[in-house]
């Protein structure tokens, strides 16, 4: 019969294995919310750069190039924190990307300027949506950031016994 | 080995921006790839109308049939009897030195704004016969504008062949 009691009980691993399972789960699901976001802006690059333009932050070059390039950025880092693969540079990219899309979104907001944000596609513009697009923004920027962090190598190399240390030293044979 | 975060911060810097520069590339190619691409310089949803109107009229889609054309009597039947929608096909300047009498200029040089300038006018007219002209004898625009306009949905498109020239010839009365 299998063990479950590493399940429920709080051993001293159970906590890291805990916190290591949400944050894998957070990493998948923000990049499945990233591919999600390019795939849905992919098909109508004109509409999305009408969402771009309507924030009135870039010159209409590089309004084209936001807009034919942003969808495969959202992919490819979704993907590829998806699947877990140079974590560190994916969660760096999705966040990022997050940062730019709710400081242009607080800036739309100051400026009273009422648009579509073309996230998802192309929607009707509202204030509303915007408030709502901007939580959700920062709720990615918040778990990424997490997810980032937990990334970095100083995290695994923190656990480890260094090499320079004094009980590492003691444990080495003497050559 | 030891490495500093400074480096490490760095080097995922570089592979964003590589990246970036890969997702761009991508971009442009499955915009060259596709059937409608964007221009590099934005255009407002307008601006796009009058280009895709500009290249709507040099090739429609719609051609007009022999039967689709008037020669000056039967011009002057329709306009008497059926009060249909006269458009000059002509450019600006040709237009304003002289033109049949209520007739709107809708250019085949400058169609997208003019089709955009006369958007009511033509969308009033949808159910009404419309007569396109323009210089006459070879000319070529009106049988353009009148393909376009059938492309975009107007069913009662026809073509006034002997134009302007015929309409002086025969004495007319002009609108200037």
């Amino acid at each position: 019969m299998p063990d479950f009691r590493s399940l429920v009980s709080f051993g001293p691993g159970a906590g890291r294995k805990l916190k290591r399972l949400a944050l894998a789960a957070a990493r998948i699901a923000v990049g499945v919310v990233f591919v999600a976001a390019g795939a849905a802006k992919l098909g109508d690059p004109a509409s999305f750069a009408d969402s771009i333009a309507s924030f009135r932050l870039l010159p209409g070059v590089l309004v084209s190039a936001l807009a034919l390039g942003l969808p495969p950025f959202e992919i490819l880092s979704g993907l590829l924190l998806a699947i877990g693969w140079r974590r560190s540079a994916a969660a760096l990219s999705v966040l990022i990307a997050t940062g730019l899309f709710a400081a242009a979104l607080v800036s739309a907001l100051a400026r009273g300027l009422i648009i579509d944000c073309g996230c998802f596609g192309s929607g009707a513009p509202s204030a509303g949506r915007m408030w709502l697009d901007l939580l959700r923004d920062l709720v990615l920027f918040a778990i990424t950031a997490a997810v980032y962090a937990d990334s970095l190598p100083r995290h695994r190399r923190a656990t480890e016994p260094q090499a320079s240390s004094p009980a590492a030293t003691r444990r080495s044979p003497k050559i | 080995m030891n490495v500093s975060p400074t480096r490490v911060f760095s080097s995922q810097l570089a592979e964003v921006a590589a990246l970036a520069a890969l997702s761009l590339l991508l971009g442009f190619a499955l915009n060259r790839l596709s059937g409608r691409p964007l221009v590099l310089t934005y255009q407002t949803p307008e601006q796009r109308l009058v280009r895709q109107l500009g290249e709507l009229v040099k090739n429609p889609p719609f051609k007009l049939m022999g039967s689709q054309t008037l020669g000056l009597e039967q011009f002057r039947r329709v306009l008497a009897k059926q009060r249909p929608l006269v458009l000059d096909a002509r450019a600006a300047s040709f237009y304003r030195e002289g033109h049949i009498p209520g007739a709107f200029n809708l250019s085949r040089e400058n169609f997208g704004p003019d089709y955009q300038r006369l958007s009511a006018t033509l969308g009033a007219a949808r159910d009404r016969p419309i007569v396109v002209y323009c210089s006459g004898g070879s000319c070529h625009d009106s049988k353009l504008v009148a393909g376009a306009l059938l492309s975009l949905g107007f069913a009662n498109v026809r073509v006034f062949t002997g134009g302007w020239e015929a309409w002086q010839d025969a004495r007319l009365p002009v609108s200037r």
